[in-house]
Protein backbone atom coordinates (compact mmCIF):
# COMPACT_ATOMS: atom_id res chain seq x y z
CA UNK A 1 0.00 0.00 0.00
CA UNK A 2 2.70 2.43 1.08
CA UNK A 3 5.03 1.54 -1.71
CA UNK A 4 2.23 1.95 -4.16
CA UNK A 5 1.55 5.45 -2.92
CA UNK A 6 5.22 6.27 -2.97
CA UNK A 7 5.66 5.13 -6.49
CA UNK A 8 2.70 7.19 -7.55
CA UNK A 9 4.05 10.23 -5.81
CA UNK A 10 7.40 9.90 -7.49
CA UNK A 11 5.57 9.42 -10.71
CA UNK A 12 3.69 12.64 -10.24
CA UNK A 13 6.86 14.54 -9.42
CA UNK A 14 8.28 13.18 -12.59
CA UNK A 15 5.37 14.62 -14.52
CA UNK A 16 5.78 18.02 -12.95
CA UNK A 17 9.45 17.96 -13.75
CA UNK A 18 8.83 17.09 -17.34
CA UNK A 19 5.92 19.42 -17.84
CA UNK A 20 7.70 22.67 -18.40
CA UNK A 21 6.49 23.26 -21.92
CA UNK A 22 2.78 23.25 -22.72
CA UNK A 23 3.27 20.58 -25.33
CA UNK A 24 4.68 18.18 -22.79
CA UNK A 25 1.80 18.75 -20.43
CA UNK A 26 -0.96 17.56 -22.64
CA UNK A 27 0.99 14.71 -24.15
CA UNK A 28 2.14 13.42 -20.82
CA UNK A 29 -1.31 13.84 -19.39
CA UNK A 30 -2.77 11.57 -22.02
CA UNK A 31 -0.15 8.86 -22.02
CA UNK A 32 -0.01 8.91 -18.26
CA UNK A 33 -3.68 8.18 -17.75
CA UNK A 34 -3.66 5.67 -20.55
CA UNK A 35 -1.03 3.65 -18.73
CA UNK A 36 -2.79 3.66 -15.45
CA UNK A 37 -6.39 3.28 -16.45
CA UNK A 38 -6.27 0.24 -18.62
CA UNK A 39 -8.48 -1.68 -16.24
CA UNK A 40 -11.26 0.90 -16.59
CA UNK A 41 -12.21 2.21 -19.95
CA UNK A 42 -11.00 5.71 -20.50
CA UNK A 43 -13.76 8.25 -20.02
CA UNK A 44 -13.01 9.97 -23.31
CA UNK A 45 -13.36 6.66 -25.09
CA UNK A 46 -16.47 5.71 -23.17
CA UNK A 47 -18.25 8.93 -24.03
CA UNK A 48 -17.50 8.47 -27.72
CA UNK A 49 -19.09 5.03 -27.47
CA UNK A 50 -22.14 6.58 -25.79
CA UNK A 51 -22.42 9.14 -28.60
CA UNK A 52 -21.97 6.48 -31.25
CA UNK A 53 -24.58 4.32 -29.57
CA UNK A 54 -27.13 7.11 -29.49
CA UNK A 55 -26.49 8.09 -33.12
CA UNK A 56 -26.83 4.44 -34.15
CA UNK A 57 -30.12 4.19 -32.25
CA UNK A 58 -31.32 7.24 -34.16
CA UNK A 59 -30.10 5.76 -37.45
CA UNK A 60 -32.12 2.61 -36.80
CA UNK A 61 -35.28 4.63 -37.46
CA UNK A 62 -34.39 4.70 -41.15
CA UNK A 63 -34.54 0.89 -41.10
CA UNK A 64 -37.98 1.26 -39.50
CA UNK A 65 -36.82 0.06 -36.10
CA UNK A 66 -38.67 1.95 -33.42
CA UNK A 67 -36.06 2.50 -30.74
CA UNK A 68 -35.41 6.21 -30.98
CA UNK A 69 -37.43 8.12 -33.54
CA UNK A 70 -36.90 11.79 -34.30
CA UNK A 71 -33.90 13.88 -33.37
CA UNK A 72 -32.18 15.27 -30.33
CA UNK A 73 -34.52 18.28 -30.08
CA UNK A 74 -37.53 16.05 -29.85
CA UNK A 75 -37.83 12.32 -30.08
CA UNK A 76 -39.86 9.28 -29.33
CA UNK A 77 -38.24 6.52 -27.31
CA UNK A 78 -39.38 2.93 -27.85
CA UNK A 79 -42.57 4.16 -29.53
CA UNK A 80 -43.93 5.26 -26.18
CA UNK A 81 -42.00 7.95 -24.31
CA UNK A 82 -42.02 11.39 -25.90
CA UNK A 83 -38.93 13.45 -25.23
CA UNK A 84 -38.27 17.11 -25.88
CA UNK A 85 -35.20 19.23 -25.35
CA UNK A 86 -35.53 21.64 -22.42
CA UNK A 87 -34.63 24.81 -24.32
CA UNK A 88 -36.84 23.80 -27.24
CA UNK A 89 -39.67 23.29 -24.77
CA UNK A 90 -39.29 26.79 -23.36
CA UNK A 91 -39.05 28.30 -26.83
CA UNK A 92 -42.14 26.48 -27.98
CA UNK A 93 -43.95 27.47 -24.79
CA UNK A 94 -43.09 31.15 -25.15
CA UNK A 95 -43.73 31.26 -28.89
CA UNK A 96 -47.19 29.71 -28.55
CA UNK A 97 -48.06 31.20 -25.13
CA UNK A 98 -50.06 28.05 -24.62
CA UNK A 99 -49.36 25.41 -22.04
CA UNK A 100 -50.01 21.81 -23.03
CA UNK A 101 -49.74 18.77 -20.84
CA UNK A 102 -48.27 16.76 -23.76
CA UNK A 103 -45.20 18.93 -23.97
CA UNK A 104 -44.81 19.00 -20.20
CA UNK A 105 -44.84 15.21 -20.00
CA UNK A 106 -42.30 15.17 -22.83
CA UNK A 107 -39.90 17.52 -21.08
CA UNK A 108 -40.12 15.88 -17.65
CA UNK A 109 -38.09 12.73 -18.47
CA UNK A 110 -35.36 14.90 -20.00
CA UNK A 111 -35.37 17.20 -16.98
CA UNK A 112 -35.03 14.21 -14.67
CA UNK A 113 -32.17 12.76 -16.72
CA UNK A 114 -30.24 15.99 -16.59
CA UNK A 115 -31.04 16.66 -12.95
CA UNK A 116 -28.98 13.54 -12.42
CA UNK A 117 -26.29 14.10 -15.04
CA UNK A 118 -26.08 17.89 -15.20
CA UNK A 119 -24.61 19.24 -18.41
CA UNK A 120 -23.35 15.81 -19.45
CA UNK A 121 -25.53 16.21 -22.56
CA UNK A 122 -22.88 18.41 -24.17
CA UNK A 123 -19.98 16.08 -23.56
CA UNK A 124 -21.68 12.75 -24.03
CA UNK A 125 -24.65 13.10 -26.35
CA UNK A 126 -24.23 16.20 -28.53
CA UNK A 127 -22.86 15.18 -31.95
CA UNK A 128 -21.31 18.62 -32.42
CA UNK A 129 -18.86 17.91 -29.60
CA UNK A 130 -17.37 15.14 -31.69
CA UNK A 131 -17.41 17.16 -34.92
CA UNK A 132 -15.76 20.06 -33.13
CA UNK A 133 -13.10 17.71 -31.84
CA UNK A 134 -12.39 16.65 -35.41
CA UNK A 135 -12.08 20.31 -36.41
CA UNK A 136 -9.75 20.87 -33.48
CA UNK A 137 -7.61 17.99 -34.67
CA UNK A 138 -7.45 19.44 -38.18
CA UNK A 139 -6.50 22.84 -36.84
CA UNK A 140 -3.87 21.11 -34.77
CA UNK A 141 -1.36 23.72 -33.71
CA UNK A 142 -3.42 25.71 -31.26
CA UNK A 143 -5.39 22.74 -30.16
CA UNK A 144 -6.37 23.61 -26.63
CA UNK A 145 -4.73 26.99 -26.38
CA UNK A 146 -7.44 29.46 -27.03
CA UNK A 147 -7.01 33.03 -28.03
CA UNK A 148 -6.92 35.11 -24.89
CA UNK A 149 -9.50 37.52 -26.18
CA UNK A 150 -11.94 34.68 -26.87
CA UNK A 151 -11.09 33.14 -23.55
CA UNK A 152 -12.02 36.32 -21.79
CA UNK A 153 -15.58 36.37 -23.15
CA UNK A 154 -17.65 35.49 -20.15
CA UNK A 155 -20.05 32.54 -20.41
CA UNK A 156 -22.62 34.84 -18.81
CA UNK A 157 -23.01 36.51 -22.22
CA UNK A 158 -24.69 33.25 -23.22
CA UNK A 159 -27.56 33.85 -20.81
CA UNK A 160 -28.20 37.24 -22.39
CA UNK A 161 -28.30 35.52 -25.80
CA UNK A 162 -30.56 32.78 -24.43
CA UNK A 163 -32.95 35.37 -23.07
CA UNK A 164 -32.80 37.32 -26.33
CA UNK A 165 -33.66 34.21 -28.34
CA UNK A 166 -36.64 33.52 -26.10
CA UNK A 167 -37.86 37.10 -26.61
CA UNK A 168 -37.42 36.81 -30.39
CA UNK A 169 -39.36 33.54 -30.37
CA UNK A 170 -42.15 35.21 -28.43
CA UNK A 171 -42.25 38.17 -30.81
CA UNK A 172 -42.39 36.24 -34.08
CA UNK A 173 -44.25 33.32 -32.46
CA UNK A 174 -41.96 30.77 -34.07
CA UNK A 175 -39.46 28.81 -31.95
CA UNK A 176 -36.68 30.78 -33.62
CA UNK A 177 -33.46 29.11 -32.51
CA UNK A 178 -34.74 25.56 -32.60
CA UNK A 179 -36.26 25.94 -36.05
CA UNK A 180 -33.56 27.81 -37.90
CA UNK A 181 -30.21 27.82 -36.13
CA UNK A 182 -30.05 24.89 -33.73
CA UNK A 183 -27.18 22.51 -34.47
CA UNK A 184 -29.24 19.61 -33.15
CA UNK A 185 -32.23 20.25 -35.39
CA UNK A 186 -30.05 20.89 -38.39
CA UNK A 187 -27.89 17.85 -37.78
CA UNK A 188 -30.87 15.52 -37.69
CA UNK A 189 -32.68 17.37 -40.47
CA UNK A 190 -29.59 16.89 -42.60
CA UNK A 191 -29.42 13.21 -41.68
CA UNK A 192 -33.10 12.59 -42.42
CA UNK A 193 -33.01 14.66 -45.58
CA UNK A 194 -29.99 12.91 -47.03
CA UNK A 195 -31.38 9.46 -46.28
CA UNK A 196 -34.77 10.37 -47.77
CA UNK A 197 -33.24 11.81 -50.91
CA UNK A 198 -30.99 8.79 -51.29
CA UNK A 199 -34.06 6.52 -50.99
CA UNK A 200 -35.99 8.78 -53.40
CA UNK A 201 -38.62 9.63 -50.79
CA UNK A 202 -40.22 13.09 -50.62
CA UNK A 203 -37.79 15.57 -49.11
CA UNK A 204 -36.80 19.14 -49.88
CA UNK A 205 -33.27 19.49 -51.25
CA UNK A 206 -33.42 23.11 -50.04
CA UNK A 207 -33.78 21.95 -46.43
CA UNK A 208 -30.85 19.62 -46.89
CA UNK A 209 -28.72 22.43 -48.28
CA UNK A 210 -29.73 24.83 -45.51
CA UNK A 211 -29.08 22.36 -42.71
CA UNK A 212 -25.82 21.14 -44.17
CA UNK A 213 -24.72 24.73 -44.67
CA UNK A 214 -25.60 25.61 -41.09
CA UNK A 215 -23.57 22.70 -39.72
CA UNK A 216 -20.69 23.62 -42.02
CA UNK A 217 -20.89 27.23 -40.84
CA UNK A 218 -20.64 26.11 -37.24
CA UNK A 219 -17.65 23.94 -38.04
CA UNK A 220 -15.97 26.89 -39.73
CA UNK A 221 -16.80 29.02 -36.71
CA UNK A 222 -15.18 26.39 -34.52
CA UNK A 223 -12.05 26.49 -36.66
CA UNK A 224 -11.47 30.17 -35.95
CA UNK A 225 -13.07 30.52 -32.51
CA UNK A 226 -12.38 27.29 -30.66
CA UNK A 227 -15.30 26.23 -28.48
CA UNK A 228 -16.79 29.70 -28.43
CA UNK A 229 -20.09 28.15 -29.50
CA UNK A 230 -20.15 25.62 -26.67
CA UNK A 231 -18.75 27.88 -23.99
CA UNK A 232 -20.69 31.05 -24.65
CA UNK A 233 -23.26 31.00 -27.43
CA UNK A 234 -25.21 27.74 -27.51
CA UNK A 235 -28.46 28.25 -25.55
CA UNK A 236 -29.15 24.51 -25.37
CA UNK A 237 -25.91 23.97 -23.48
CA UNK A 238 -26.57 27.01 -21.33
CA UNK A 239 -29.92 25.58 -20.28
CA UNK A 240 -28.33 22.30 -19.30
CA UNK A 241 -25.60 24.34 -17.58
CA UNK A 242 -28.22 25.55 -15.12
CA UNK A 243 -28.89 21.92 -14.23
CA UNK A 244 -25.22 21.68 -13.23
CA UNK A 245 -25.95 23.79 -10.16
CA UNK A 246 -28.18 21.14 -8.61
CA UNK A 247 -27.31 17.95 -10.47
CA UNK A 248 -26.42 14.75 -8.67
CA UNK A 249 -23.39 14.22 -10.89
CA UNK A 250 -20.53 16.48 -9.94
CA UNK A 251 -16.77 16.68 -9.85
CA UNK A 252 -15.45 15.95 -6.38
CA UNK A 253 -12.03 16.62 -4.99
CA UNK A 254 -10.11 14.67 -2.44
CA UNK A 255 -8.31 16.97 -0.05
CA UNK A 256 -4.61 17.41 0.18
CA UNK A 257 -3.22 15.71 -2.85
CA UNK A 258 -3.03 18.50 -5.38
CA UNK A 259 0.41 19.10 -6.77
CA UNK A 260 -0.79 22.33 -8.38
CA UNK A 261 0.45 21.28 -11.76
CA UNK A 262 -2.57 22.80 -13.59
CA UNK A 263 -2.83 19.74 -15.81
CA UNK A 264 -6.57 19.60 -15.29
CA UNK A 265 -7.11 23.18 -16.43
CA UNK A 266 -4.89 22.68 -19.42
CA UNK A 267 -6.88 19.66 -20.46
CA UNK A 268 -10.23 21.39 -20.09
CA UNK A 269 -11.42 22.68 -23.44
CA UNK A 270 -14.45 24.35 -21.90
CA UNK A 271 -12.07 26.68 -20.08
CA UNK A 272 -13.45 25.91 -16.62
CA UNK A 273 -11.26 27.27 -13.83
CA UNK A 274 -10.83 24.05 -11.90
CA UNK A 275 -8.08 24.92 -9.44
CA UNK A 276 -10.10 27.41 -7.36
CA UNK A 277 -12.60 24.62 -6.61
CA UNK A 278 -10.04 22.18 -5.32
CA UNK A 279 -10.35 23.25 -1.71
CA UNK A 280 -14.11 23.14 -1.95
CA UNK A 281 -16.09 19.89 -1.83
CA UNK A 282 -17.31 19.91 -5.42
CA UNK A 283 -17.28 21.75 -8.72
CA UNK A 284 -20.50 23.32 -9.92
CA UNK A 285 -19.51 25.35 -12.92
CA UNK A 286 -22.12 25.96 -15.64
CA UNK A 287 -19.56 25.19 -18.30
CA UNK A 288 -18.49 21.77 -17.03
CA UNK A 289 -19.65 19.13 -19.49
CA UNK A 290 -18.31 16.11 -17.57
CA UNK A 291 -16.08 15.04 -20.43
CA UNK A 292 -13.61 13.65 -17.90
CA UNK A 293 -10.52 15.14 -19.47
CA UNK A 294 -9.49 16.73 -16.17
CA UNK A 295 -9.89 13.39 -14.42
CA UNK A 296 -7.71 11.75 -17.03
CA UNK A 297 -5.25 14.60 -17.13
CA UNK A 298 -4.76 14.83 -13.38
CA UNK A 299 -1.32 13.76 -12.33
CA UNK A 300 -2.78 11.78 -9.44
CA UNK A 301 -4.40 9.50 -12.03
CA UNK A 302 -7.86 10.63 -11.11
CA UNK A 303 -7.57 10.10 -7.40
CA UNK A 304 -7.85 13.82 -6.75
CA UNK A 305 -10.64 14.64 -9.16
CA UNK A 306 -13.52 12.23 -9.45
CA UNK A 307 -16.92 12.23 -11.03
CA UNK A 308 -19.47 11.34 -8.41
CA UNK A 309 -23.18 10.79 -8.52
CA UNK A 310 -25.02 12.00 -5.44
CA UNK A 311 -23.57 11.73 -1.98
CA UNK A 312 -21.74 8.50 -2.80
CA UNK A 313 -18.08 8.55 -1.93
CA UNK B 1 7.25 7.48 -45.67
CA UNK B 2 5.65 7.74 -42.30
CA UNK B 3 1.97 8.49 -42.16
CA UNK B 4 1.18 10.66 -39.16
CA UNK B 5 -2.17 10.73 -37.52
CA UNK B 6 -2.86 14.20 -38.86
CA UNK B 7 -2.06 13.11 -42.39
CA UNK B 8 -4.36 10.18 -41.98
CA UNK B 9 -7.13 12.39 -40.64
CA UNK B 10 -6.68 14.87 -43.47
CA UNK B 11 -6.69 12.18 -46.13
CA UNK B 12 -9.72 10.47 -44.69
CA UNK B 13 -11.52 13.82 -44.42
CA UNK B 14 -10.77 14.70 -48.03
CA UNK B 15 -11.85 11.25 -49.16
CA UNK B 16 -15.01 11.59 -47.12
CA UNK B 17 -15.74 15.01 -48.61
CA UNK B 18 -15.12 13.70 -52.12
CA UNK B 19 -17.42 10.74 -51.53
CA UNK B 20 -20.13 13.01 -50.14
CA UNK B 21 -19.83 15.37 -53.08
CA UNK B 22 -19.92 12.44 -55.50
CA UNK B 23 -23.01 10.91 -53.97
CA UNK B 24 -24.56 14.37 -53.80
CA UNK B 25 -24.00 14.80 -57.53
CA UNK B 26 -25.50 11.39 -58.20
CA UNK B 27 -28.57 12.32 -56.16
CA UNK B 28 -28.84 15.65 -57.98
CA UNK B 29 -28.69 13.89 -61.31
CA UNK B 30 -31.36 11.51 -60.23
CA UNK B 31 -33.57 14.41 -59.23
CA UNK B 32 -32.88 16.60 -62.22
CA UNK B 33 -33.57 13.90 -64.78
CA UNK B 34 -36.19 11.96 -62.87
CA UNK B 35 -39.14 10.80 -64.93
CA UNK B 36 -42.14 12.91 -64.15
CA UNK B 37 -45.70 12.65 -65.39
CA UNK B 38 -45.60 15.32 -68.04
CA UNK B 39 -49.25 16.38 -67.82
CA UNK B 40 -50.72 19.43 -66.26
CA UNK B 41 -52.31 18.42 -62.97
CA UNK B 42 -56.06 18.40 -62.38
CA UNK B 43 -57.81 21.75 -61.80
CA UNK B 44 -54.78 23.76 -62.93
CA UNK B 45 -56.35 27.15 -62.19
CA UNK B 46 -57.03 26.34 -58.55
CA UNK B 47 -54.15 26.94 -56.15
CA UNK B 48 -53.48 24.56 -53.25
CA UNK B 49 -53.64 27.59 -50.98
CA UNK B 50 -50.68 27.14 -48.68
CA UNK B 51 -49.36 23.82 -47.52
CA UNK B 52 -51.14 20.68 -46.38
CA UNK B 53 -50.33 19.88 -42.77
CA UNK B 54 -50.13 16.40 -41.25
CA UNK B 55 -53.37 15.16 -39.67
CA UNK B 56 -54.42 16.64 -36.36
CA UNK B 57 -52.53 19.89 -36.85
CA UNK B 58 -53.66 22.85 -34.78
CA UNK B 59 -54.83 26.00 -36.61
CA UNK B 60 -52.01 27.30 -38.78
CA UNK B 61 -50.67 30.08 -36.51
CA UNK B 62 -50.83 27.99 -33.36
CA UNK B 63 -49.25 25.05 -35.15
CA UNK B 64 -46.35 27.14 -36.36
CA UNK B 65 -45.66 28.57 -32.93
CA UNK B 66 -45.54 25.13 -31.36
CA UNK B 67 -43.65 23.09 -33.93
CA UNK B 68 -39.92 22.84 -33.16
CA UNK B 69 -39.00 20.95 -36.34
CA UNK B 70 -37.77 17.95 -34.40
CA UNK B 71 -38.69 15.51 -37.16
CA UNK B 72 -40.66 13.02 -35.05
CA UNK B 73 -43.67 13.13 -37.38
CA UNK B 74 -41.45 12.78 -40.48
CA UNK B 75 -39.73 9.73 -39.09
CA UNK B 76 -42.85 8.22 -37.55
CA UNK B 77 -44.39 8.44 -41.01
CA UNK B 78 -41.31 6.72 -42.43
CA UNK B 79 -41.49 3.97 -39.83
CA UNK B 80 -45.18 3.47 -40.65
CA UNK B 81 -44.11 3.07 -44.32
CA UNK B 82 -46.17 5.98 -45.67
CA UNK B 83 -43.32 8.47 -46.07
CA UNK B 84 -45.86 11.22 -46.67
CA UNK B 85 -44.44 13.97 -44.49
CA UNK B 86 -41.58 16.16 -45.63
CA UNK B 87 -40.13 19.31 -44.13
CA UNK B 88 -40.91 22.62 -45.85
CA UNK B 89 -38.02 24.36 -47.56
CA UNK B 90 -36.64 27.87 -47.69
CA UNK B 91 -39.03 29.17 -50.35
CA UNK B 92 -41.52 29.71 -47.54
CA UNK B 93 -39.30 31.10 -44.81
CA UNK B 94 -42.01 31.30 -42.18
CA UNK B 95 -42.88 27.65 -42.60
CA UNK B 96 -39.29 26.56 -42.94
CA UNK B 97 -38.67 23.37 -41.05
CA UNK B 98 -42.33 22.63 -40.41
CA UNK B 99 -43.82 19.36 -41.70
CA UNK B 100 -46.20 19.12 -44.64
CA UNK B 101 -47.49 16.52 -47.06
CA UNK B 102 -45.32 17.05 -50.09
CA UNK B 103 -46.24 14.65 -52.82
CA UNK B 104 -49.76 13.22 -52.68
CA UNK B 105 -49.51 11.60 -56.09
CA UNK B 106 -46.92 9.14 -54.79
CA UNK B 107 -46.91 9.49 -51.01
CA UNK B 108 -50.34 10.32 -49.58
CA UNK B 109 -51.18 10.27 -45.90
CA UNK B 110 -52.55 6.91 -44.81
CA UNK B 111 -54.49 8.34 -41.84
CA UNK B 112 -52.80 5.86 -39.50
CA UNK B 113 -52.98 8.65 -36.90
CA UNK B 114 -49.59 7.79 -35.43
CA UNK B 115 -47.96 11.20 -35.89
CA UNK B 116 -50.47 13.18 -33.80
CA UNK B 117 -50.22 10.49 -31.17
CA UNK B 118 -46.46 10.90 -30.94
CA UNK B 119 -45.87 14.63 -31.51
CA UNK B 120 -43.92 15.73 -28.43
CA UNK B 121 -44.83 19.42 -28.63
CA UNK B 122 -48.58 19.11 -28.94
CA UNK B 123 -48.56 20.88 -32.33
CA UNK B 124 -50.35 17.83 -33.69
CA UNK B 125 -53.31 16.90 -31.55
CA UNK B 126 -54.66 13.42 -31.18
CA UNK B 127 -58.09 13.29 -32.82
CA UNK B 128 -60.40 10.87 -34.55
CA UNK B 129 -59.82 10.07 -38.23
CA UNK B 130 -63.16 11.58 -39.21
CA UNK B 131 -62.35 14.94 -37.63
CA UNK B 132 -59.06 15.46 -39.42
CA UNK B 133 -58.99 18.62 -41.55
CA UNK B 134 -55.86 18.43 -43.66
CA UNK B 135 -57.58 19.62 -46.78
CA UNK B 136 -60.33 18.91 -49.25
CA UNK B 137 -60.07 16.61 -52.25
CA UNK B 138 -61.66 17.96 -55.45
CA UNK B 139 -62.47 15.90 -58.51
CA UNK B 140 -61.72 17.50 -61.86
CA UNK B 141 -65.00 16.66 -63.63
CA UNK B 142 -63.34 17.21 -66.98
CA UNK B 143 -60.77 14.49 -66.38
CA UNK B 144 -62.53 11.94 -64.19
CA UNK B 145 -63.43 8.64 -65.91
CA UNK B 146 -66.56 8.34 -63.79
CA UNK B 147 -67.87 11.66 -65.07
CA UNK B 148 -67.10 10.87 -68.68
CA UNK B 149 -68.91 7.68 -69.52
CA UNK B 150 -66.92 5.11 -67.55
CA UNK B 151 -67.42 3.24 -64.32
CA UNK B 152 -64.31 3.71 -62.24
CA UNK B 153 -64.38 3.33 -58.47
CA UNK B 154 -60.67 3.66 -57.78
CA UNK B 155 -60.90 6.79 -55.63
CA UNK B 156 -63.77 5.55 -53.48
CA UNK B 157 -62.06 2.21 -52.96
CA UNK B 158 -58.86 3.93 -51.88
CA UNK B 159 -60.65 6.28 -49.47
CA UNK B 160 -60.14 5.32 -45.81
CA UNK B 161 -63.50 6.87 -44.96
CA UNK B 162 -65.40 5.33 -47.87
CA UNK B 163 -69.14 5.95 -47.96
CA UNK B 164 -68.79 8.61 -45.29
CA UNK B 165 -67.20 10.85 -47.89
CA UNK B 166 -68.20 9.60 -51.34
CA UNK B 167 -71.53 10.30 -52.99
CA UNK B 168 -72.41 8.70 -56.32
CA UNK B 169 -74.74 10.22 -58.87
CA UNK B 170 -74.83 7.24 -61.22
CA UNK B 171 -76.36 7.84 -64.60
CA UNK B 172 -75.82 7.27 -68.26
CA UNK B 173 -72.63 9.35 -68.14
CA UNK B 174 -70.89 7.08 -65.66
CA UNK B 175 -71.02 6.48 -61.92
CA UNK B 176 -70.20 10.18 -61.31
CA UNK B 177 -68.42 10.22 -57.95
CA UNK B 178 -68.55 13.33 -55.80
CA UNK B 179 -66.47 13.97 -52.70
CA UNK B 180 -68.54 15.76 -50.08
CA UNK B 181 -67.32 18.19 -47.45
CA UNK B 182 -66.62 15.52 -44.87
CA UNK B 183 -63.44 14.79 -46.81
CA UNK B 184 -60.34 15.07 -44.58
CA UNK B 185 -57.82 15.55 -47.39
CA UNK B 186 -55.54 12.58 -46.87
CA UNK B 187 -54.87 12.25 -50.61
CA UNK B 188 -55.16 8.46 -50.97
CA UNK B 189 -57.62 8.99 -53.84
CA UNK B 190 -55.05 11.21 -55.58
CA UNK B 191 -52.56 8.38 -55.55
CA UNK B 192 -54.92 5.65 -56.74
CA UNK B 193 -56.55 7.60 -59.57
CA UNK B 194 -55.57 5.60 -62.68
CA UNK B 195 -55.51 8.67 -64.95
CA UNK B 196 -52.12 9.97 -65.94
CA UNK B 197 -51.38 12.88 -63.60
CA UNK B 198 -54.46 12.08 -61.46
CA UNK B 199 -57.89 13.68 -61.74
CA UNK B 200 -58.11 14.70 -58.08
CA UNK B 201 -56.46 17.61 -56.35
CA UNK B 202 -56.28 18.31 -52.63
CA UNK B 203 -56.48 21.93 -51.54
CA UNK B 204 -56.53 23.40 -48.03
CA UNK B 205 -59.89 23.82 -46.34
CA UNK B 206 -59.45 27.59 -46.27
CA UNK B 207 -58.76 27.71 -50.00
CA UNK B 208 -61.82 25.55 -50.64
CA UNK B 209 -64.04 28.07 -48.86
CA UNK B 210 -63.03 30.75 -51.35
CA UNK B 211 -64.28 28.95 -54.44
CA UNK B 212 -66.76 26.54 -52.96
CA UNK B 213 -69.78 28.17 -54.59
CA UNK B 214 -68.34 28.05 -58.10
CA UNK B 215 -67.22 24.44 -57.68
CA UNK B 216 -70.60 23.30 -56.35
CA UNK B 217 -72.47 25.17 -59.08
CA UNK B 218 -70.28 23.54 -61.74
CA UNK B 219 -71.18 20.17 -60.23
CA UNK B 220 -74.93 20.95 -60.18
CA UNK B 221 -74.82 22.30 -63.70
CA UNK B 222 -73.20 19.10 -64.98
CA UNK B 223 -75.87 16.97 -63.32
CA UNK B 224 -78.75 19.00 -64.72
CA UNK B 225 -77.30 19.31 -68.22
CA UNK B 226 -79.36 18.20 -71.19
CA UNK B 227 -78.21 15.11 -73.08
CA UNK B 228 -76.98 16.91 -76.21
CA UNK B 229 -75.09 19.50 -74.21
CA UNK B 230 -73.43 16.89 -72.07
CA UNK B 231 -72.55 14.89 -75.18
CA UNK B 232 -70.79 17.90 -76.60
CA UNK B 233 -68.87 18.48 -73.35
CA UNK B 234 -67.82 14.85 -72.95
CA UNK B 235 -66.93 14.05 -76.54
CA UNK B 236 -65.85 17.53 -77.56
CA UNK B 237 -63.71 18.65 -74.64
CA UNK B 238 -63.11 15.99 -72.02
CA UNK B 239 -62.39 12.78 -73.87
CA UNK B 240 -59.60 14.23 -76.03
CA UNK B 241 -57.90 15.48 -72.84
CA UNK B 242 -58.32 12.11 -71.16
CA UNK B 243 -57.08 10.23 -74.20
CA UNK B 244 -54.02 12.47 -74.31
CA UNK B 245 -53.17 11.61 -70.72
CA UNK B 246 -53.86 7.95 -71.16
CA UNK B 247 -55.01 5.44 -68.66
CA UNK B 248 -51.81 4.51 -66.93
CA UNK B 249 -52.83 1.04 -65.87
CA UNK B 250 -49.20 0.07 -65.79
CA UNK B 251 -48.31 2.93 -63.46
CA UNK B 252 -45.94 1.70 -60.85
CA UNK B 253 -47.29 2.40 -57.40
CA UNK B 254 -44.52 3.21 -54.97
Amino acid sequence: MNTDKDSQRSDSKDVIARSNSDEAISKDGISHSAQNNNRKMKLSKLRRFVLLGIIVLFLLQFLRIKVLVGGLTGSLAVWFVKLIDVFAYFESLIASMDFTITALFAVLPIAVIYLVFGRAFCGWVCPMDFLFEVVDKIRGDRQWTMDDRIKRISPKVGYVILFGLLVVSGLISIPFFTNYISHLTNFFRFLTGSVFIALNLPAEPAVLAFSGGMIFLLLGFEYFFPRLWCRVLCPVGKTYGLFNKISLLKLKFTEGECGECNLCENMCYMNVRITPYIDRPSLRDVNCIYCGRCVEGCETKGRLIKMKIGGLK
Amino acid sequence: MKITRRDFLKTSLITGAALTAGSGLAVFERYAFAEKEEFLGPLPDIDVGGIIRPPGALPERQFRSKCISCGVCVNVCHVMKYDAIAVAGVQDIRNFGAPYIKDMRDFPCGLCMECPKHCPTGALKKIEKENVAMGMALIDFGLCFGWNGDVCLSCSKACPLGAHVFDFYSGEWGNQPYINEKCVGCGLCVKYCPLGGSAIKVVTKRQYETFRSSYVSEFRQLLSMAHEERYAVVYGQNLPQIMARGRLVEREYR
